[in-house]
This record gives structure tokens, C-alpha cells and sequence, in this order.
């Protein structure tokens, strides 16, 4: 690229591709390496369907077991096969499939909307695709290692656990979804960054476009709700692994604790694979009717008091379990409130149709049609908030047809927005006709599958031996079925050929769109915009890159932060998040990368890591020839795993310039600091998860009785006052950087990197000590809970004793003396570390 | 207690507009309302819908907005007007689900007040891969059969002696999962003899399909003379032949399960 | 800025207080009133560290809400789902 003059760089132009290494679209190496936003979305969208297949291959399975009742011997799927299909369906379609078809959307669209070139960490963004791709490979693994999970989605333990479901396959696939949760993290905290500190001048929140606004939400719920699940996940994985008993059937109140942590996390879960599909029918209802929403500022209200409510009615899923009569009146108030603000929205985009002049294109259809299915969900949703009738519909049919009219009508609305965003990302225009015919069929297919199931509601969920007279329902519903997954082929075939043969499409093929997306060329260029785009004017105006050079000293103004210059590295943890720091000196050097193997090499580390893992059961790989090799898998996968983390640090990797514009509530904050603050509140919730389990197992146990595991407090003290320390020494290395003080510098992170492993060691001794009085992670609740809240602090301390190391060397080699920042954020995540250990050490050791 | 004098009776009692009665009166006659009302509410507002979107569809002239305030490539997002029916529509929704869920919720006072112990026949429940298992006051077990005399109400108290699973008697509209570790309590009353199918309604194992339990209510007298044959001896009255068919079928395809069963139920 | 004074006073406080925490243990009082007094001076020490090692009390707010609501999220959590097993 010759494009070095600094100014040139936001503004240079680029119908094509840039250059320096940076492959075109044509080349298979460029989908490996790209880190850009709109390659990154397709990637998903592409990657997403091949799981809507499988998912839905897996619902075809089912669906023709169901066509009678079935006895014990006249299965088609074996009792245990069928539990693996519903579970893997149920898995694949929620995780793998409809959040990540969103999400590439969100890729693609949302940096459009809200004007900026990329999002704030590229190879983050390239990171959260890979991961998520290796993690449905990891999903797709355990089908060969006796079986995956057959548990259902919702994972109730004690079935989850070995004794159980025994199957290696069955801890594959949980650690599939860890995976698959970290590629969330990741990828929440990047959205978050950039949606809250790179919109366009005069696009603030309130302006921000709805699908947009939907996004925005979806992952601050994500960013929560996944941390929780992930707790849930660590726990179980550790329980089939390493032999922990927190779910085990003898564990005081082990399957509730499941309970409260799956559905803490389920029930945003419901509101995150759905919000997308509000925003895109927003969207498309505006664009197609011509006409601005109804009562917009309410709409978002109504979202973000869903998003916050989301978390509080988690217990409405547990009403016939022991909780108390006060716990479910409560609930049962916070889901009706719940319930009420998608009335609102329903009713805004109803209304939005009003004197319009409505289009009835494929988008349209599919998005007016998702609305129709979303209203009957919603009808049949309201059945389950009476907690007298849910007593009676849970665990029927009615459930399972309530919910996939929402779920499903969320995936039309998608749909929809595949259709919209198609010319836009291809160039090219559908075959509207065929897209017509697509939703006929699909529209039939869909109310044929799941209409039925709502007449026959007494059948009970996940069985295939039902009540004969129900039979012809069922055989309607699997006619539907199929049907409906047909239909599916006419979109592939129109998509297909469409994207090589379509009628060329304009920069705006729909006319009354009015979000930014729809302004620039079809397909986009790779960096967007053609100079800066601004809304100062109230309306977008993209301004040459030179007329705002005036500008810059406003847009990092940190109060009484040091920053300065030079992109360097940050930080990590055990979703290794490393931080990409865009700023405008460093693009003075070069143009923006837009390439990286690492992502892609990183996420094979952890696949394997986690391949290598699967086995373990009582912490112990299976002896004879097949243990070696999981053994080597997992140390191998390690080796590529830190290695890439290591080469992606020093890699020199520039994301594109941007201007700060809107940045509330974060405006002023270096985007660096903004994802470390964002990645710590999610492992906030990831602790409080761990330190939750504890005290709700404990008071299920009775709280006095419980005995502290150590029956010494000393070592927990002494190792107290070396977490404290090496705080302590990490502010030192953050005045000695800012005072460019080289020798104390490396001095002070050696110090830290010293007194790390003292707390390691300490733990270690003290570990070995109770090894040997015969305590181990499984002898009972009280060392299962002991070892393995520790256990992932001490994980903590393990990666950040990797990035001190790593911070060590780069300051000796007189690194960190300029641009002080990634001293700063570590040690942002150390003095975290330093917090959690300030509680569980009364927690565990004297209380 | 006023309320009491429902639940043994064979006739329903109405006690004016919240409805009480044996288990399944009170939930029919809620999800008949409920159906009545939802089906009422899905028609009038997706029937609104399809007329508008037919009314204003492009060509029709009916759509009737400036085309200079038409939308714009670029333009900050902004909100139509509307406002006032969108809150008329949205206070009438809300008026109609709370008043719904506050009725029903009177109900399930009365629901989880249930019976008198008193009054009340009481059997321990407990679930097992894959079948059920009840014991009787008098310390009488029996596995795979329920008996219990019509008309007099029972309560259940729940619990596993290995993974999660739900106990329902679908006909009886009864239900309550039944957790490792802990209790749950619920209770019903047959007003008919004859025998029901009780079900597992949460996912256990390569079984559940076939968890099942015959609920056999008998009439009052002929119950208490079975009940005194019992005479409380421990001894198992294994009928289910179903069962046990049940979970031979299942060995072949769960021999890792079925192998490890047996440790885990004793 | 914060001194490096300040700095290292608040480090002595923290050394000093989790040496009270194991003290108060072993002064047999009263277990809630112990758990009253060790779980306040976590939170202290917590809140030290988190407005001067982080340098929260400098940064704008909106970083300290955000990692609130993660901490108000783990709380709900833990309080509601032990409160119902009551
Ligand atoms: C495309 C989006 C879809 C989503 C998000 C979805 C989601 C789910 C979920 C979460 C479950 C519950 C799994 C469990 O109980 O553990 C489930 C069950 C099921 N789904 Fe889907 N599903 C989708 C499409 C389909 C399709 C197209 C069919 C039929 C062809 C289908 C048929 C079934 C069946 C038969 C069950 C089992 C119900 C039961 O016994 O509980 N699903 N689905
Ligand atoms: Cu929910
Ligand atoms: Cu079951």
C-alpha cells in the first residue's frame, strides 16, 4: 500500500481492496485472515445457516419419530438417540445458529449505521468468529465420541452430570459451549467499545437507528447473562472433568442451584435471540411502509426496560419446583411486567403501517409475517404468566409450540433482513419472484408445523410415545416440518445464483431506507465511508479527511489519564482479550491492517486445548493409547494457543483511524480502557456466579454447620498480604512507566511477576497439604466448592502471570516508557484479581 | 374455612368468579377463559392488521403521506407520529393481562393453600430412573401404582432419589417436579373412578419416554378394604408389567446408563 | 495525580486490615457479628483498592456504574435464589 500519508488514510477511497497483503474477496486466504467487519459478518451469516441444516436435520429426525407414538422397541432413533437429538437441536439452533445469523448482521450492518469503519478491535472481532466456528466443530466432534449431550438444552443436573450421562462425547459437548461462550465475551465486550465510543458526530444513543438499538441491548444483556452461564458451564464441566460435586444427586440443593444459574441466564437468553428480529423488522417496517415509526422513543424505552427486567424473572421457569409462595408472586408480577412493553412495540409497528404505502417485497413479507407469529406467541405466552396454567403446561407441548412461534418468528424476521441487507452486501438483487414463492412456502410450512402442536399440547416434551389420539397433530406438524425446511431450498438456489447472476444492485435499491448503511455503495467499501461521516447537520454528510484534522486534539482528552501514543498490547485473561489500540499517530507509520492469521490460529489452540480435555473424568485422562492422545491434543493445542497469543501481541496491527465523535457515557475513556472495564464487569459476574454458588450451596447445607476446607487460615493470609503486594507493586510500574523511569519499571513487573508466583506456590503447598490429609475436589461439597472457586482465581492469576511476563520482557526491551497504557490496563485486571481474593479469602478460609 | 368445602366434594363449587374446586375444574375453567379471550384478542389484532396492511398497500391511494416528508437515505432517525393510539392500544393490552393474571392469582392462593391435612389422604412420592414409587401413611410401598378413593383429596410430597424429574397426571391436571434432595408438595382430588396415566414430565434419561405410573381411584369403600389388606407391610405391589417391559427394552441402547442404575438407586 | 505516598498508605491500610480480619476470627466473638465486621472490611479494602489502584474515584462514573451493575446482577442473583429456598 502506498497509501502512507496520514491524512489519505481515513479518507482513501477504495472501491477495491487495499493492498499490502491484504488478499481480495476472490482468494480463499482472505476469509482466514480478514478481520474486517463486513467479511466478518458474511462469515457468520454463512457459517450460521450450515447449522440451521443441521439443527434442522435433527429436527426432521424427530419429527418423523413423532409421526406415531412410538414403543419402546419400534423407535426409529433410539431412546438415547432421540434425548441426543432434541438436546443437540435445542443446542445448535438457540447457540449455534440463531444468535450468530444475527450477529452477522450486527457485523455487517451496525459500524454502517452508526459510521464508523471498522469495529473497535478488529482481530477481536476475527477472534469471536473463529472461536465460534471451532466451537461447532467442537459440537459437531462429540457426536463421534459415544454420543454428545442428551441432557436437553436446558442441561438440568443431576442428568448432566458422568454418573449420568457417562458419554466423553456428553462433556464435549459442554465444553463446546464454553467455547462457544467465550467467542459471546469477546465479542460483547468489542460491540460494546465501539457502539458506545465510535458513533458519528450527532448520532447519539437516542438517534442511533432501531436495529442498531436492538443490538446495542442484545449485548448488554449477552455481556451479563453469558458470564452466568459461563459460571454455569465452568461448574459442570469441572463436575464431568475433574469430579467436583456440586450438582451431583447427593449435593445439597445441586440441581436447583443449576436451575437458578441456567435460567438467570436463559431467560435474557429468550430476549437476546429475539431483539435482533425486533430491530429487523423495525427497520424494514420503516423502509417498506415509508413511513418513520410510531412512537419511536417509546419503543426504545420499552426495550431497555426489557433488557433490564430480563434479569428478574428468571424463577417464572422454576414455578413448580420448592421455591417459596412470596418467590413466585414475585416472579410471577415481574414477568407480567415483562410481557407489557412488547404490547408497545407490537402496536408501534402496527401503527407504523398506517397510511403508508406498503411494499410488499420478500423482506416485507417475511418481516410482516414474523410479526404475525410473534403476536401468537406472544398470546400463547401470556398462558404460561398465569402461574395456575403453567403448573399444568409445563414440560407439554404447549410450551414447545409457544416457543418456537417466538423463537421461529424471530428467525423470519432474520430471514427478512437477509433478504433486505442481501443486494447491499452482494451488489446483486435477489430474484424477488422466487423470494415471493420462499415465503408462501414457508408462511404454509411454519403454521402446518406449528399450529398443531398447540391442539396437541398434552403431549409431554421430549418423549415420543404420546397419547395415539394426538397422532394425526403430530403428523400434520411433521408434514409442516417438512415443508417448512423445503422451503428453505428456494432460498439457497435464489441466494445462490443471485449473488453471481443478480440484476446489479444501486447504493439504495429500496428507496424510502433511510438508515446510513443504504448510502454508500453495494457492496460497501472496506472501509466505509469515503472520509468521515457526520450527522452535525442532522443529516449524514461524509466529510473529506482533511477538513477535520482541526479536530483531533478533542478526541482523547482522558481527565488526568496518561495517554499517549502508539498502539501497543494489552491485557488478557482466560478469554484472552487482547486490545487493539487504533490511534492516529500509528497510522502515520502505515494504512490500517485489515489482516491477521492469529484469530484463526489462536481458536484452533483452544479447540484442541479443549478436544484434548474432553475425557477427563475424576481429573484423570482414560489409560492406554487414546488417553496419550488426548493428552497430547490438549498440551499440543496449548503450545498453539499461548504461541498465537504471544504473536498476535507483538504482531503490529493498526485498526482504522476514527475520530471520536458520540461517545457517551464513555466519551474521554480510551477505547482500551473501555474494553477492560467492560470484559472485568462481565468477570465480575462470572465470580459472583462462583461466590453465589458457594453461599447458596452452603445455606442449602446449613451455614454454620460448614467447616472451612483449610483448617488453617495462615497460608490464606499470608497469601493475602502477596496478592496485596504485588498490587501494590503494579501501581509502581504505572508511575515508573509515566515517569519513564526504565529500571523501575521492570523492576516493579518483575516484582509482580515474582510475587505472583509466590501466591501460586503458597496455594500450591497448601493444596498439597490437603492433598494429603486426603481432601480432594470430589470428597465433598465443601472441598469441591473450596478448590474450585480458588482454583479459577488461581487460573486468573496464571494469565495475568502470562501477560506480566510478557509485559516484563517488552519493558526491558524499553517498551511501555511512551504509551504507558498496557502497564495501565493490566494492571486494571491484577487489582480485580487483588478484589476477588479480598473476599474469598474470608470466605473460605475463616468464615 | 370457606374454601375447604370444595375440594372433597364431587361437585364443583363455583365460589362466585374465581374458581375453586378439584384440580382440574380449576384449571379448565381458567383456560377456557383464557382461550376464549386470547383467541378473541389474536383475531381482532391480527385481523386489524391484515385489513390495514391490504388498506395501505402500495397503489391503493389510500397511503396518504407527503412525499416531501417521505424518509431519506442519511436522515437522523426519528419517530411518526401516533403516539396517542399507540398508548390507548397499549393501556387497553395492559389492562386486559393484569386484570387476566391478577384473577388467576387469586387462584393460586387457593391452589397453594390446598387441602387440610386433615382431610387429606398423604402419599411420598418418589422418582426414580425410570419409574415411581409411593409409599402410604401406613408405611405401605408400591411401585408403578398409585391408588387413591375418589372424591377425598390427596397430597403429594415429591422428591428423586437420582435426577430430576416431573410428576403429572395429565387427566387430574397435577403436577410438580420431583428434585434430588428436595421436597415439593401438591395436591388433587378424583371425583371419578377409573384408572389415569401418571407421566414424567422433565427430561430424565433414555426412559422418560416411558415413565410412567397407573393412577388407579377407586371408589372410597373399596379403597379403605385395599387399604387394611395393606396392613402396613412393606410388600411391593409391582403391576406395572408395562414398567418393567419398559426398561428391559431400554438395556440394549443404554447399557452405560442401565449399568450404573443400580449403584445409584440403592 | 495520587501520590506515590498516598500509594503506599493505602497499601499499609490494606495489609493492616486483613491482618484485623484474621484477628477478629480468632477473638471468638459472636459468628455473625465476626461476619459482620470481616465481610464490611472486604468491602472496604474492595472499594480501597477499586477507587485508587484502578483509579476509579478519577475516572468518569459511567465506569463505575458499569461494574456496578455487573456486581448488582451477582448479588440479585445470590440473594433471590438462596431467599427462595426459605
Ligand atoms: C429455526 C429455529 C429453531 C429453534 C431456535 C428451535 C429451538 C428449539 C429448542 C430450544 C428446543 C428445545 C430443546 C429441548 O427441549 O432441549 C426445540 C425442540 C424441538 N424442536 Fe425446534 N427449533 C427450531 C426449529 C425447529 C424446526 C424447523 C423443527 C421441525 C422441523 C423443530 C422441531 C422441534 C422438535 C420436534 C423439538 C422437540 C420438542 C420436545 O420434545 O421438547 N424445531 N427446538
Ligand atoms: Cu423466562
Ligand atoms: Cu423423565
Amino acid at each position: 500500500m502506498t497509501d502512507t500519508n496520514p491524512e489519505r488514510t481515513d479518507g482513501g477511497t477504495v472501491t477495491d481492496d487495499h493492498g499490502h497483503d491484504f488478499p481480495g474477496t476472490g482468494s480463499i486466504k482472505r476469509w482466514f485472515v480478514t478481520t474486517n467487519h463486513k467479511d466478518v459478518g458474511i462469515l457468520y451469516i454463512v457459517t450460521s445457516l450450515f447449522f440451521l441444516v443441521l439443527g434442522g436435520v435433527l429436527a426432521w429426525l424427530m419429527r418423523i419419530q413423532l409421526l406415531v407414538p412410538r414403543g419402546p422397541g419400534e423407535t426409529i432413533l433410539g431412546p438415547l438417540a432421540y434425548n441426543q437429538a432434541v438436546s443437540a437441536h435445542g443446542l445448535l439452533m438457540v447457540f449455534w445458529f440463531l444468535s450468530p445469523f444475527a450477529f452477522g448482521f450486527a457485523n455487517y450492518i451496525v459500524p454502517l449505521q452508526m459510521g464508523a469503519k471498522d469495529l473497535a478491535f478488529p482481530r477481536l472481532n476475527a477472534l469471536s468468529y473463529w472461536l465460534y466456528l471451532f466451537s461447532g466443530i467442537l459440537f459437531g466432534v462429540s457426536f463421534f465420541q459415544g454420543g454428545t449431550f442428551s441432557g436437553g438444552w436446558t442441561m438440568y443436573a443431576p442428568l448432566s452430570v458422568p454418573t449420568f450421562t457417562p458419554d466423553v462425547g456428553a462433556s464435549t459437548a459442554v465444553l463446546a459451549l464454553v467455547l462457544f461462550v467465550a467467542s459471546v465475551t469477546v465479542s460483547s465486550v468489542n460491540f460494546l467499545t465501539t457502539m458506545h465510543r465510535m458513533r458519528a458526530e450527532g448520532l447519539t444513543l437516542r438517534s442511533l437507528p432501531l436495529f442498531s438499538w436492538t443490538i446495542l441491548l442484545t449485548v448488554w444483556m449477552m455481556l451479563f447473562a453469558f458470564a452466568a452461564l459461563l459460571a454455569a458451564l465452568l461448574v459442570l464441566s469441572s463436575d464431568r472433568l475433574l469430579g467436583t460435586t456440586y450438582f451431583a444427586m447427593e449435593s445439597p440443593a445441586g440441581a436447583l442451584l443449576w436451575t437458578h444459574l441456567f435460567w438467570f441466564f436463559g431467560h435474557p437468553e429468550v430476549y437476546i435471540v429475539f431483539f435482533p428480529a425486533l430491530g429487523v423488522m423495525a427497520e424494514v417496517f420503516q423502509t417498506f411502509t415509508g413511513r418513520r415509526i410510531v412512537g419511536r422513543k417509546w419503543f426504545i424505552i420499552a426495550m431497555v426496560l426489557v433488557a433490564i427486567q430480563s434479569f428478574a424473572v428468571w424463577m417464572h421457569h422454576m414455578f413448580l419446583t420448592s421455591i417459596n409462595l412470596q418467590v413466585k408472586t414475585l416472579f410471577m408480577i415481574t414477568t407480567i411486567g415483562i410481557s407489557l412493553p412488547f404490547d408497545l412495540m407490537v402496536f408501534a409497528l402496527i401503527y407504523t403501517m398506517l397510511k403508508g404505502k406498503i411494499r410488499f417485497t420478500t423482506p416485507f413479507l417475511f418481516v410482516f409475517g414474523a410479526l404475525l407469529l410473534f403476536i401468537i406467541g406472544g398470546i400463547t405466552g401470556v398462558f404460561l404468566g398465569a402461574v395456575v396454567l403453567d403448573y399444568e403446561f409445563r414440560g407439554t407441548y404447549w410450551v414447545v409450540a409457544h416457543f418456537h412461534y417466538v423463537m421461529v418468528g424471530g428467525v423470519t424476521a432474520l430471514v427478512g433482513g437477509l433478504y433486505y441487507w442481501f443486494p447491499k452486501m452482494t451488489g446483486r438483487m435477489y430474484d424477488e419472484f422466487l423470494g415471493k414463492v420462499h415465503f408462501a412456502i414457508y408462511f404454509v410450512g411454519f403454521n402446518l408445523l406449528y399450529f398443531p402442536l398447540f391442539v396437541a399440547w398434552e403431549t409431554p416434551r421430549r418423549v415420543f410415545d404420546y397419547a395415539p389420539e394426538l397422532a394425526p397433530w403430530h403428523q400434520l406438524a411433521t408434514v409442516g416440518g417438512f415443508v417448512l425446511g423445503l422451503s428453505f431450498l428456494v432460498m439457497f438456489y435464489n441466494l445462490f445464483k443471485s449473488a453471481f447472476v443478480g440484476d446489479p444492485a444501486p447504493d439504495n435499491p429500496w428507496e424510502y431506507a433511510h438508515t446510513a448503511e443504504w448510502a454508500v455503495p453495494s457492496p460497501p467499501p472496506l472501509e466505509n465511508f469515503d472520509g468521515t461521516p457526520t450527522y452535525r447537520n442532522g443529516h449524514l454528510e461524509v466529510i473529506e479527511a482533511g477538513e477535520i484534522a482541526p479536530r483531533r486534539d478533542r478526541s482523547d482528552t482522558p481527565a488526568g489519564s496518561s495517554v499517549s501514543a502508539d498502539g501497543g498490547i494489552a491485557a488478557s485473561s482466560k478469554t484472552a482479550v487482547s486490545t487493539e489500540l487504533p490511534t492516529v499517530e500509528s497510522t502515520a507509520v502505515e494504512g490500517p491492517s485489515h489482516a491477521s492469521i492469529w484469530p484463526f490460529v489462536l481458536s484452533l489452540g483452544a479447540f484442541l486445548v479443549l478436544l484434548g480435555l474432553s475425557p477427563l473424568q475424576e481429573a484423570a485422562f482414560p489409560s492406554g493409547m487414546a488417553g496419550a492422545a488426548y493428552a497430547t491434543t490438549a498440551v499440543g493445542g496449548g503450545v498453539v494457543t499461548l504461541g498465537s497469543l504471544v504473536a498476535m501481541g507483538l504482531e503490529p496491527f493498526h485498526g482504522p483511524v476514527f475520530e471520536e465523535g458520540e461517545a457517551w457515557p464513555f466519551s474521554g475513556i480510551d477505547n482500551g480502557k473501555v474494553g477492560m472495564w467492560i470484559f472485568l464487569a462481565s468477570d465480575v459476574v462470572l465470580f459472583g456466579g462462583f461466590i453465589g454458588a458457594y453461599v447458596f450451596t452452603r445455606f442449602a447445607f446449613g451455614w454454620t454447620g460448614w467447616e472451612p476446607i483449610p483448617s488453617d487460615p495462615i497460608p490464606g493470609l499470608v497469601n493475602t498480604y502477596i496478592l496485596l503486594t504485588s498490587s501494590f507493586t503494579v501501581v509502581l510500574a504505572l508511575v515508573a512507566a509515566e515517569k519513564q523511569h526504565k529500571g523501575a519499571l521492570v523492576t516493579s513487573l518483575g516484582a509482580t511477576f515474582v510475587l505472583g508466583i509466590g501466591f501460586l506456590v503458597n496455594k500450591g503447598l497448601e493444596w498439597q497439604h490437603l492433598f494429603h490429609e486426603g481432601i480432594w475436589l470430589s470428597t465433598n461439597v465443601r472441598s469441591s466448592t473450596f478448590f474450585l472457586t480458588t482454583g479459577l482465581h488461581a487460573a486468573h492469576v496464571i494469565a495475568g502471570l502470562i501477560i506480566a511476563l510478557y509485559l516484563t520482557a517488552r519493558a526491558w526491551r524499553g517498551a511501555y516508557l511512551e504509551d504507558s497504557r498496557s502497564v495501565e490496563y493490566f494492571g486494571l485486571y491484577w487489582h480485580f484479581v487483588d478484589i476477588v481474593w479480598l473476599f474469598l479469602f474470608p470466605l473460605f478460609y475463616i468464615l | 374455612m370457606v374454601m375447604a368445602r370444595g375440594f372433597g366434594s364431587s361437585v364443583p363449587l363455583q365460589s362466585g368468579i374465581v374458581p375453586r374446586g378439584s384440580r382440574a375444574v380449576v384449571f379448565d375453567s381458567i383456560f377456557e377463559v383464557f382461550l376464549l379471550l386470547g383467541t378473541l384478542v389474536g383475531v381482532v389484532v391480527l385481523g386489524y392488521m391484515l385489513y390495514n396492511a391490504y388498506k395501505y398497500r402500495f397503489g391503493s391511494g389510500n397511503g396518504d403521506f407527503d412525499e416531501a416528508d417521505r424518509l431519506t437515505v442519511g436522515e437522523l432517525p426519528t419517530g411518526g407520529g401516533g403516539g396517542r393510539k399507540l398508548f390507548t392500544s397499549f393501556f387497553m393490552s395492559m389492562v386486559i393481562v393484569v386484570s387476566l393474571i391478577s384473577w388467576t392469582y387469586l387462584t393460586l392462593l387457593y391452589v397453594e393453600e390446598g387441602p387440610s391435612a386433615e382431610d387429606s389422604l398423604h402419599v411420598e412420592v418418589e422418582g426414580y430412573q425410570f419409574g415411581w414409587r409411593f409409599t402410604y401413611p401406613n408405611g405401605h410401598t408400591t411401585d408403578g401404582v398409585l391408588r387413591v378413593p375418589a372424591d377425598k383429596p390427596v397430597r403429594l410430597t415429591l422428591t428423586s432419589a437420582d435426577v430430576f424429574h416431573n410428576f403429572g397426571i395429565p387427566a387430574l391436571r397435577v403436577k410438580s417436579d420431583a428434585i434430588p434432595g428436595q421436597e415439593t408438595e401438591t395436591w388433587f382430588t378424583a371425583n371419578e373412578t377409573g384408572t389415569y396415566t401418571a407421566q414424567c414430565y422433565e427430561l430424565c434419561g433414555a426412559g422418560h419416554s416411558f415413565m410412567s405410573a397407573e393412577v388407579i381411584v377407586m371408589p372410597p369403600d373399596e379403597y379403605e378394604a385395599w387399604y387394611e389388606s395393606t396392613n402396613g407391610t412393606q410388600s411391593s405391589e409391582n403391576t406395572s408389567a408395562i414398567h418393567s417391559a419398559d426398561t428391559n427394552a431400554l438395556q440394549p441402547t443404554a447399557p452405560a446408563n442401565a449399568g450404573r442404575l443400580t449403584e445409584v438407586v440403592v | 495525580m495520587v501520590s506515590t505516598k498516598l500509594y503506599t498508605a493505602i497499601y499499609a491500610v490494606l495489609f493492616v486490615s486483613a491482618t484485623i480480619q484474621v484477628l477478629v476470627e480468632f477473638a471468638g466473638l459472636n459468628y455473625w457479628l465476626a461476619f459482620g465486621v470481616i465481610m464490611v472490611l472486604s468491602a472496604a479494602k474492595a472499594v480501597l483498592v477499586a477507587a485508587y489502584f484502578q483509579h476509579l474515584r478519577f475516572e468518569p462514573r459511567s465506569l463505575t456504574y458499569l461494574v456496578s451493575i455487573g456486581l448488582i446482577a451477582a448479588l440479585a442473583l445470590t440473594l433471590a435464589a438462596s431467599y427462595s429456598l426459605l
